[in-house]
C-alpha cells in the first residue's frame, strides 16, 4: 500500500472532494468512534467531530493515515474494516493532506547562517557565531520557521550583534596591531591553585601538561612574570598564535586543545580548536577570531590519563611541552578594508543612496518604498547632525542587521530568481549565494535547469558548512560527547577518541557526496572512516593522522554503516548503560524519519537501569501497556539487537552492570569504588512485520531489506533542511521523485541531493 | 578583616535615589528574597535537630544560627525527584527548580527567578546572582521562564562596580541608547509595512518580532533610564581580592547581596557558596571540595567542621546586619524572606536528595523544625511563590504546599 500516491491522486479524482467527507465519516462512525469518540475518547483523539476538527490538528491526519495504512487501528482485537474500505480511507485521507500543502512560516537567518553570510558579504574570516544565543530545535532542524522562537533577548541580541559587527567592519581608525610573547616564567598551572589535582608543573624551561582533565590540567599566561594575573586579549581582532611544544614519550601524533576560559576556573573552559600534533611536530601557528577580554589556555586534550596529583607517583606517559608562546594582533588587512570599501563605495552619499546600497549589499533585494522611510529618516538625522559618513555607515548598518529585512528571508509563493538562488545557496553553502549564482538565478538559468550550479556549488569548499551543519543537527553528532565516558569504567576511551566518534557520521555523508557513492553506505558498507584514533579503537590496521580516510574492514567486522558506528552507539547511552529505547528510537525518528514522541499524557520515569538484572523485563514492560506497545513494539526490538554493543559502542559479551560503592566503605576519599557484576546479554526479538532481529548484522539486513523507507527518511530530511519545514505525508510525490532519480543511479546521496534541488517543489515557498 | 567594616551607620538609606517614575509613596514597604545556596551542602548529623517542633537543643552548626531561632523554620529530608542523579555534580543545577534532565539542555524557571518576576521591574536590576565561576557547568542554579540560564556573576569586583561604581563612559553610553531606540523604532516601523504584504502564517510570526523589539525598547528604556540615574553610594570598600578563602569570599558576597537589597538596588538575590576554593586559615590545609568528600574520616570532619561553622556564622552575621539596617519604616530583614538550602544531602554520600531548607521571615508565627522526609521542595518553593503573591498552585513537581507564615 505504501508509496500508491498515484493511485490515492485517481481515486481521489474520482471520488471528488464533494463525496469525501461523508464517506470518511461514516468510515470513522463505524470503526473508530466508540475508542475515540465523546465515551472513551482514547488517547485523547476524537473522530467523531467532523473533518474540518481532525485537520485543525497537525499531526492526526497524518498519524490517523499511518495507523490505518500499517494496520495498525483498529487495534487486533477489534472487528477489521475490509481491506477496500480501509484504502477508500486512507486515500481520501491522503488527497486532502496533498490539496493542504504545509505551511512554510517565515524563517530568520540561524546563527551560523547569520556568521556565514556576513563572512562572505564582506569578506572577513571572523566567527561571529557565538555573538547570538543557540538557536534551540526541539526537534528537526535550527532552520524551521515554525520552530524559531524570537524573543525580546533574541532581539538584544541581534542588536548588540550588529553593533559589535559594524564597529568592527568600520572602524575609525586602523588597529594597531601587537605582539605578546610567553615563556616558562610567564606560564602558569592547575597546581598554582586550590583547585589541587595537578598534573601539570614547570621542568626547565619548559611547562608540562600530562593529563586531559582541563580543570585539572591546563596552562595559561600572565605578562607579569612576578604576578599571577591571567593575559587578557585586549581587542577583537584576528590573532596569529604561533607556539613552541613538543610531546614526550609518545610514539604517535597528539592533539593540542586551544581554550577559553580563565585558567583558575577552568570547568567553564569552551574549546575553541582542536590541533593535531603529528609525531615528532615542534609546534604550530594558528589564527583565532578573538574578542576583547578572552582569556586563552592550552590542555592536553590526547593524554592518557585524567589530571592527578603527582606528588606521590610520577607521571610515566606521554607529556606535552610548552617552551614559547607568541600571540600577534589584531591582524591587519589592508587599509580601508574590503568591507569598507564594500559597504561605502564612496567617500559621500546620500541617506537614500546609503540606504538603498547597504540593503542591496545585504540581500539582493531592494527595500520596498513605504519599508525604507524609517531607515532614511535615521540616516538623514545622521547628516543634519554633522556626523562623519563612516558613522552614519555604521548606523545604517546596525539598523539593516537588525531589522526583518535583513534577519528573515524572504520566500514568495513561487520564489524569484534571486530567492531561488537564496534557498540553494543556504541549503549547500549554509551561506549567501555568491556573484555566479545570483546571475544564475537572475537570469532564469537556476530555475530551468540548477545541475550545472549544483555541480559547482559541491565542488566548493564551502559545502563543508553544509554537510557540517546538517549531520550535526541530523546525527546529533554534538551531542556525542555529553556523557563521560568515566574513567574508571571505560579506561582506554579517551577524550580525542570521543571527539573523533563525534566526526565519523560527517566525513561519511562528506565521502558519499563527494565520490558520488550509494547510500546504501549509511546501512552498511564494506569500508570505515576513521582516523588514526578511530581505527585503533576499532582494531582496523593503522591509519596515520588526523584526518579521515577510507578503510576496507575486515571479512569478520560488524562495523560500517551509521547505526554500526561508535558515535551513534555512545550517543545514544548514558554514562554507564545501554538504552535500548533511544538507539531504536534514534533510529526510527532520524533513519525512518518517523514521527514519534513520547506520548504527551504518560510521564516517562525511564527505570534507572544501572545495576538491574533484568533490562530487558523493565523494558519489556512498555509492551504490555496497550498505550505505548504502538511504538515500543517498533523501538524496542531495533534497540536491543544492539545490545552487543557498549555505551561506548565496544563489542560486548555480555552486561556488565556498574555499582558505585557508598563512600563509607573506601580507603581513598576522591575516588568512589564500583562494583561490577555480569549479566548475559538476551537481543533476539521480533519486529511488528515478524522478523527476527538478534544483533548487529541481522539488523543491518533488515534496514537494508526496508531500504526504501529508509532513503526516503533520509531524503526527507534534506528536503527537510533544505526548505526549512517538516516534511508531511504531502510531500510524498517529491520525496518519490528525488528517491527515483537516486534509486536509478545505485541509490546515489549526490542524486538525490540534485533532484532535490531540480524539482519544482524546492522552487515554491 | 578592616575591610569588613560595614556600611558606617544609618545613612544609606537617605542616600537612596527612589524611583521617580513610580510617582508615589508606598504605603507598604516591598517584599524581597534572599536565596542562599551551599553547593556542598552541610554535615547534617550537626545541622539537624533530633526532634520536631520548637527548637531546643540546637545541634552545634545550627546553634550559629541561634540569634533567629524566633524567625526560623527549618525542614530537612526534602527531596528533588524530577532532578536526574549522576554525573558528578552536575545535578546541583536543578536545585531551585527541582528539574534535571541529562538528556536536556535547558531546565524549568528557578525559584528565584520565578519570584523576581513576581516582584517586578521597579528597581535597576530584576534579580542578581552571585556565584563562584563563572558558567561552571554545574553551578548555574538560576534559569528564566524558558528555561535559559540566567548570568551569574562571579567576582565581588565586578557586582561591586555594578551596583555602585560611577560609570565613566556614561555619555557615549546614553548616545548608544539613544540610538538604539531609534533603530528599534526604524525596525519596528518595517516590520509593520513588511507585516501587510505577508500571509497569516507569516504575520503570527511577524508578530513574534513585533512584541520582541517592543518589549527591548522596554529594556533599552529602562536601561536608559537607570543610566541617567546615580548610583546609590555606599562606604563600603573591597580590598583586592584573592578568593583563597571560602570564609572571607562568603562574607563578601553576603555584605554585597545585603547592599544590594538595602539600595534596593534589587529586590530578589541569589547567593550560591563557592566551592572550589581552599581556605587561608593556617590551621586548614585541603580545599573545601575535597573535606566535603570526606569519606567519614575524623580529621577530615573536624577540619569541614571548621569550614561550615564560618560559613553559617557569616550567613547570621548577614541576617543580624538585616535586622539593624533600616529601610523606610522598618528593618530590611522584616521585608525580605531567606531561604538557605543546599543542592546535595551530603557531598560525601554524593545523593541529591534528604535535603536541609530554612527560611527566615519576620512574620511567621510558629518557628520550629519539621523532618519532611521524601516531600517535594517544591511544595516548599510554591509556598514561598504564594507568600510572595503569585496566584498559581503548582511549581515544578510540587505536590501540595508550605504555610511558610504558619
Amino acid at each position: 500500500m505504501r508509496g500508491s500516491w498515484i493511485t490515492v491522486l485517481l481515486v481521489g479524482t474520482l471520488c471528488g472532494s464533494a463525496r469525501a467527507e461523508p464517506a470518511l465519516e461514516t468510515f470513522f462512525a463505524k470503526h473508530c468512534v466508540e475508542c475515540h469518540g465523546p465515551e472513551k475518547n482514547k488517547g485523547k483523539v476524537r473522530l467523531d467531530l467532523g473533518l474540518d476538527a481532525l485537520f485543525a490538528d497537525a499531526d492526526l491526519p497524518e498519524t490517523v493515515v499511518s495507523l490505518l495504512e500499517a494496520g495498525e487501528m483498529p487495534p487486533e482485537d477489534a472487528a477489521q474494516p475490509q481491506d477496500a474500505a480501509r484504502a477508500q480511507a486512507v486515500a481520501l485521507l491522503e488527497q486532502r493532506i496533498l490539496a493542504n500543502r504545509p505551511a512554510n512560516p517565515i524563517k530568520r537567518l540561524t546563527r551560523s547562517e547569520y556568521s556565514n553570510t556576513l563572512k562572505d558579504l564582506f569578506g572577513v574570516e571572523f566567527d561571529f557565531t557565538d555573538l547570538l544565543p543557540p538557536d534551540q530545535v526541539e526537534h528537526g532542524f535550527d532552520k524551521f520557521g515554525e520552530s524559531q522562537l524570537m524573543s525580546p533577548h533574541q532581539m538584544v541580541a541581534y542588536l548588540r550583534t550588529a553593533r559589535f559587527v559594524a564597529e568592527r567592519l568600520l572602524p575609525d581608525e586602523k588597529p594597531e596591531t601587537r605582539t605578546w610573547e610567553f615563556d616558562v616564567r610567564h606560564f602558569h598551572g592547575s597546581k598554582n591553585f586550590a583547585t589541587g589535582g595537578g598534573g601539570d608543573f614547570r621542568d626547565g624551561d619548559d611547562y608540562v601538561l600530562t593529563g586531559f582533565r582541563p580543570y585539572r590540567s591546563n596552562l595559561h599566561f600572565s605578562i607579569d612574570p612576578t604576578r599571577h594575573e591571567q593575559f587578557v586579549v585586549p581587542a577583537f581582532g584576528i590573532y596569529r598564535l604561533e607556539v613552541k611544544a613538543h610531546s614526550e614519550k609518545s610514539k604517535e601524533g597528539e592533539v593540542i586543545g586551544i581554550n577559553l576560559g580563565d585558567g583558575r576556573h577552568p570547568t567553564n573552559f569552551r574549546n575553541i580548536r582542536r590541533i593535531p600534533m603529528p609525531h615528532g611536530s615542534k609546534g604550530f601557528t594558528t589564527e583565532l577570531t578573538l574578542k576583547a577580554g578572552d582569556q586563552l589556555a592550552f590542555t592536553f586534550d590526547s593524554a592518557r590519563v585524567p589530571g592527578r596529583s603527582l606528588a606521590k607517583k610520577p607521571h610515566q606517559g606521554p607529556a606535552m611541552r610548552f617552551s614559547h608562546v607568541k600571540l600577534t594582533g589584531p591582524l591587519a588587512e589592508q587599509w580601508p578594508s574590503a568591507a569598507m570599501k564594500a559597504i561605502l563605495p564612496r567617500p559621500k552619499m546620500k541617506p537614500a543612496e546609503l540606504v538603498d546600497h547597504i540593503a542591496m549589499l545585504l540581500t539582493q533585494r531592494p527595500l520596498q518604498t513605504e519599508d525604507r522611510k524609517a531607515f532614511v529618516a535615521i540616516a538623514r538625522s545622521q547628516e543634519t547632525s554633522g556626523a562623519a559618513m563612516t558613522a552614519t555607515a555604521r548606523s545604517m548598518l546596525i539598523t539593516l542587521l537588525t531589522s526583518p529585512h535583513f534577519i528573515y528571508k524572504s520566500e514568495s509563493p513561487e520564489l524569484t530568481g534571486v530567492e531561488l538562488a537564496h534557498r540553494l545557496s543556504y541549503f549547500l553553502w549554509n551561506s549567501v549565494p555568491d556573484a555566479q549564482l545570483l546571475e544564475a538565478g537572475r537570469s532564469g538559468e537556476l530555475a530551468d535547469d540548477s545541475s550545472a550550479q549544483v555541480e559547482r556549488m559541491l565542488a566548493d569548499a564551502k559545502v563543508d558548512r553544509f554537510v557540517d551543519d546538517f549531520t550535526r543537527q541530523w546525527l546529533q553528532r554534538d551531542k556525542v560527547d555529553d556523557f563521560g565516558p568515566d574513567v574508571r569504567v571505560y579506561k582506554h576511551v579517551r577524550r580525542m577518541t570521543v571527539d573523533s566518534m563525534g566526526r565519523e557520521g560527517r566525513e561519511l555523508f562528506a565521502h558519499l557526496l563527494k565520490n558520488d557513492l550509494s547510500m546504501e553506505h549509511f546501512i552498511d558498507s564494506e569500508f570505515v572512516m576513521v582516523n588514526d584514533r578511530l581505527a585503533r579503537f576499532y582494531k582496523l590496521p593503522p591509519v596515520k593522522g588526523d584526518a579521515f580516510v577510507p578503510v576496507q574492514l575486515p571479512e569478520e567486522s560488524e562495523r560500517g554503516g551509521l547505526i554500526a558506528q561508535a558515535g551513534f552507539l555512545k550517543l545514544t547511552s548514558t554514562d554507564f548503560a545501554t538504552s535500548p529505547i533511544h538507539r531504536g528510537s534514534w533510529i526510527l525518528k532520524n533513519l525512518y524519519n518517523e514521527k514519534i514522541d513520547p506520548p504527551a499524557d504518560v510521564v516517562i520515569n525511564e527505570p534507572d537501569i544501572r545495576g538491574a538484572i533484568t533490562i530487558r523485563e523493565a523494558i519489556l514492560k512498555h509492551q504490555q501497556e496497550e498505550s505505548c506497545a504502538r511504538c515500543h513494539s517498533k523501538i524496542d526490538p531495533l534497540g536491543f539487537a544492539l545490545e552487543y554493543y557498549d555505551p561506548v559502542g565496544r563489542k560486548r559479551s555480555e552486561y556488565r552492570h556498574v555499582k558505585e560503592l557508598p563512600a563509607e566503605q573506601e580507603e581513598t576519599v576522591f575516588t568512589k569504588k564500583i562494583e561490577f557484576t555480569t549479566a548475559p546479554i538476551e537481543a533476539t526479538m521480533t519486529l511488528p512485520d515478524g522478523r527476527e532481529v538478534r544483533d548487529l548484522p541481522t539488523l543491518k539486513a533488515a534496514l537494508m531489506a526496508d531500504k526504501e523507507r529508509l532513503f526516503k527518511g533520509i531524503i526527507g530530511k534534506l528536503i527537510s533542511y533544505a526548505l526549512g519545514r517538516d516534511t508531511t505525508l504531502a510531500d510524498r510525490p517529491y520525496i518519490d521523485s528525488a528517491y527515483r532519480a537516486s534509486e536509478a543511479r545505485n541509490y546515489s546521496l549526490r542524486a538525490a541531493i540534485e533532484a532535490i534541488v531540480a524539482h519544482p517543489e524546492f522552487r515554491r515557498k | 578583616m578592616a575591610r569588613r567594616t560595614f556600611l558606617k551607620g544609618a545613612g544609606v538609606a537617605l542616600m537612596l535615589p527612589r524611583l521617580e517614575s513610580l510617582g508615589q509613596v508606598e504605603e507598604q514597604a516591598p517584599r524581597r528574597l534572599l536565596t542562599i545556596v551551599n553547593h556542598l551542602s552541610f554535615y547534617q548529623p550537626k545541622l539537624i535537630p533530633k526532634t520536631d517542633g520548637t527548637i531546643q537543643e540546637p545541634p552545634p552548626l545550627l546553634a550559629n544560627l541561634s540569634d533567629h531561632f524566633e524567625h526560623l523554620r527549618m525542614y530537612s529530608g526534602l527531596n528533588n525527584p524530577a532532578v536526574q542523579n549522576g554525573f558528578g555534580h552536575t545535578p546541583c543545577v536543578g536545585i531551585l527548580s527541582g528539574y534535571f534532565n541529562k538528556l536536556h539542555r535547558k531546565n524549568r524557571i528557578s525559584i528565584d527567578q520565578a519570584v523576581a518576576d513576581q516582584l517586578g521591574d521597579e528597581t535597576r536590576f530584576r534579580s542578581l546572582v552571585f556565584q563562584a565561576g563563572e558558567n561552571l557547568n554545574f553551578s548555574q542554579i538560576s534559569w528564566d521562564k524558558h528555561g535559559l540560564p540566567v548570568h551569574q556573576l562571579d567576582s565581588p569586583r565586578k557586582i561591586f562596580n555594578l551596583l555602585f561604581q560611577v560609570n565613566e563612559n556614561e555619555n557615549v553610553q546614553q548616545q548608544i541608547l539613544a540610538e538604539d531606540r531609534s533603530i528599534l523604532d526604524a525596525v519596528l516601523s518595517q516590520a509593520k509595512s513588511m507585516e501587510m504584504r505577508l500571509n497569516a502564517t507569516d504575520r503570527a510570526k511577524m508578530d513574534e518580532y513585533l512584541s520582541s523589539v517592543r518589549d527591548a525598547e522596554k529594556t533599552v528604556r529602562k536601561q536608559a533610564h537607570w543610566s541617567g540615574r546615580p548610583k546609590p553610594v555606599v562606604d563600603y570598600e573591597i580590598d583586592a581580592f584573592d578568593r583563597k578563602s571560602v570564609d572571607d569570599y562568603v562574607a563578601t558576597l553576603m555584605d554585597l547581596a545585603v547592599l544590594a537589597l538595602e539600595t534596593d538596588s534589587t529586590r530578589a538575590v541569589t547567593v550560591q557558596i563557592p566551592f572550589w576554593e581552599g581556605f587561608k586559615e593556617p590551621e586548614l590545609t585541603g580545599n573545601y571540595h575535597d573535606l566535603s568528600h570526606h569519606g567519614q574520616k575524623k580529621e577530615k570532619i573536624e577540619k569541614l567542621m571548621m569550614l561550615e561553622h564560618g560559613i553559617l556564622k557569616r550567613i547570621s552575621a548577614a541576617l543580624t546586619t538585616m535586622k539593624e539596617r533600616k529601610v523606610g519604616n522598618t528593618s530590611l530583614f522584616n521585608q525580605t524572606t531567606t531561604l538557605l538550602t543546599a543542592s546535595m544531602g551530603s557531598a560525601n554520600a554524593h545523593n541529591f536528595d534528604d535535603l536541609p531548607a530554612l527560611v527566615f521571615d519576620a512574620r511567621m508565627k510558629t518557628p520550629g523544625y519539621w523532618r519532611r522526609k521524601d516531600v517535594p521542595m517544591s511544595n516548599l518553593y510554591l509556598g514561598l511563590l504564594q507568600q510572595f503573591g503569585a496566584e498559581q498552585d503548582h511549581f515544578g513537581e510540587s505536590n501540595g504546599t508550605f504555610d511558610l507564615l504558619a
